[in-house]
């Protein structure tokens, strides 16, 4: 062993050597370099969880987007309906309306047509009735006598009625 | 075409010239590590091997100081070289990787330091001069010393008359300032004592007394298979010690005959080969102890 | 024969002998993996690291004949 340079107490430094070695490489490298894969990993994976959450988080709002937008939609259409019922409501009321109110001035019209007719008639009626009267009283001045207006007066009742029939 | 002829021919004139102007006039490969300060136990290779632990002190001090979230520089380096061992490692056994990792991940960095920092100018042949007679054993135990004759040298020689080292006496050696401590049996004996000790650790500690179940397999003629798997365990030490060695040592060795052969280019090839042989050995030490504490916490009565 | 000639024999011998069956054993070990690899290139990473663990255990006989061959070169037995 000796011829081979063996020797104990080399190999013994040369034990302790190494270990002195490998604690300090230990605690220098493996160790800090251990720790910063292991960070970076758990980085990378942090950051590939934070991208699959903001992923998720987009589609969310799309969805909810989509869904507020379907529901605007909706909406307009609901009121746009009711808008028209209303508005064809309130022409329906104005056709009416309109319709009474020419209904009203049609038998205005009518009621004052008849009292004028009317009026026109009496005014008529004594009209002929005095003229009737100075007639018969100019053509009877003699004979005639105020016992006749009585009479006259009944025919021309008469003729009233029969007119007004 | 005609420039890398030109360059090829220009390569073999220099490999050509090298060897007749500069005839390496010996070598000298030394099996054991020299005691740099007499008399005490501190040898060249441990003077090395604290130059590799303030390297990698130093390494991780720069890579891992300053923890970036985004690595840059050699933060990024180390963080992808420990990624790296650590995936290598679970891909084998993944129970034991982050629990093992320390021990196995520095066993890979000392021994790439070691294996590279053999393979630095200078290492092995610059040094401090001793006469040969002085040292406790002599120069034909530990040496392997191969002559070339020294007579056709061309210019004025800086060895002095029957020196082999540019600055010393005739008949002295060299101890070398620095060794790689891959190269020296204790490093490489202390790495595998602490591979198997540890793989022991983490299997008794797993199965606890049930361990050594294997090694008293009283199963009528089966039985010597128990001293087959402690023969293999045992086993384990020396393959474990002499594969490093051997394969750093054997690289130097190799390099230097090389350079003894033809000193300019024709090494080259083999310093590349040497860097390969440097990771590979130090890449087959981590594995093969991270394979054996795969193997050896494996419950074997689950198998019979 | 002298024995110092002797021992330089012995320590060419054993390591040249122990080389032969690693050195066969290492090829047909390469050869598969890479046939491995040319069937399946999906599984090359666990494949290269087995591949250096049978290489690994391959080379270690012909490290044992590295280790005689010393003893015998540096005189130990």
């Amino acid at each position: 062993m000796e011829a081979l340079g063996i020797n104990l107490p080399k190999l013994i430094y040369q034990i302790i050597n190494f270990g002195i070695m490998a604690y300090v490489l230990y605690r220098l490298l493996y160790k800090p370099v251990f720790t910063m894969l292991q960070e970076r990993a758990a980085r990378i994976e942090q950051s590939l969880k934070d991208a699959d959450q903001v992923k998720e988080q987009l589609a969310n709002a799309k969805r909810d987007y989509d869904a507020e937008i379907a529901k605007a939609r909706q909406e307009a259409a609901a009121i746009l309906m009711q808008a028209q019922e209303r508005v064809k409501a309130q022409e329906l009321e104005l056709i009416s309306q309109a319709q009474q109110e020419a209904e009203r001035i049609r038998s205005e019209a009518r009621a004052q047509a008849e009292q004028e007719r009317a009026l026109m008639f009496r005014d008529a009626q004594q009209q002929i009735a005095e003229m009737v009267t100075l007639t018969a009283e100019k053509v009877l001045q003699a004979e005639l006598k105020q016992s006749h207006s009585a009479l006259i007066e009944q025919s021309l009742v008469d003729l009233a009625k029969i007119r007004n029939n | 075409m005609a420039r890398n002829i030109g360059i090829a021919l220009a390569l073999l004139a220099l490999a050509v010239g090298s060897r007749i102007i500069y005839p390496m006039e010996s070598l000298a490969i030394e099996v054991r590590a020299d005691d740099l300060i007499p008399n005490t136990i501190f040898t060249n290779s441990m003077l090395v091997s604290l130059l590799v632990n303030l390297v990698l002190i130093g390494l991780a001090v720069v890579a891992a100081g300053n923890m970036q979230a985004v690595p840059r520089g050699w933060q990024n380096f180390m963080e992808w070289a420990i990624e790296g061992l650590y995936n290598l490692f679970k891909g084998i056994n993944a129970e034991y990787a982050q629990r093992a990792f320390p021990v196995i991940a520095t066993i890979f960095f000392l021994v790439i330091l070691s294996n590279w920092f053999g393979l630095l100018p200078g290492v092995g042949s610059i040094g401090i001069c001793h006469a040969a007679e002085h040292n406790e054993t002599s120069m034909s135990e530990i040496r392997l010393a191969v002559s070339a004759p020294v007579d056709n040298m061309l210019p004025p020689s800086p060895f002095a008359e029957g020196s082999k080292y540019i600055g010393c006496q005739a008949g002295e050696g060299i101890i070398p300032f620095f060794r790689a401590p891959s190269a020296d049996l204790n490093f490489t004996l202390a790495l595998a004592l602490i591979s198997v000790f540890y793989t022991l650790y983490l299997s008794i500690s797993k199965l606890g007394i049930g361990y050594f179940g294997k090694f008293f397999n009283l199963n009528g003629v089966m039985s010597f298979v128990g001293i087959l798997e402690f023969i293999s365990l045992l086993a384990r030490i020396p393959a474990f010690t002499f594969r490093l060695f051997g394969n750093i040592f054997a690289g130097e060795v190799l390099l230097i005959v090389m350079i003894f052969l033809v000193p300019m280019v024709v090494p080259l090839p083999f310093y590349f080969f040497e860097v390969f042989v440097g990771f590979i050995q130090a890449f087959v030490f981590a594995v093969l102890t991270m394979a054996f504490i795969a193997i050896e916490t494996q419950d074997h009565n689950e198998h019979h | 024969m002298e024995v110092e000639g002797l021992r330089l024999i012995a320590t060419a011998l054993a390591i040249g002998l122990a080389a032969i069956g690693p050195g066969i054993g290492i090829g047909i070990i390469v050869s598969g993996a890479l046939q491995a690899i040319g069937r399946n290139p999906e599984a090359q990473g666990t494949i290269v690291t087995n591949m250096f663990i049978g290489i690994a255990f391959a080379e270690a006989l012909a490290i044992f004949g590295l280790v005689i061959s010393f003893l015998i070169g540096f005189g130990v037995i």
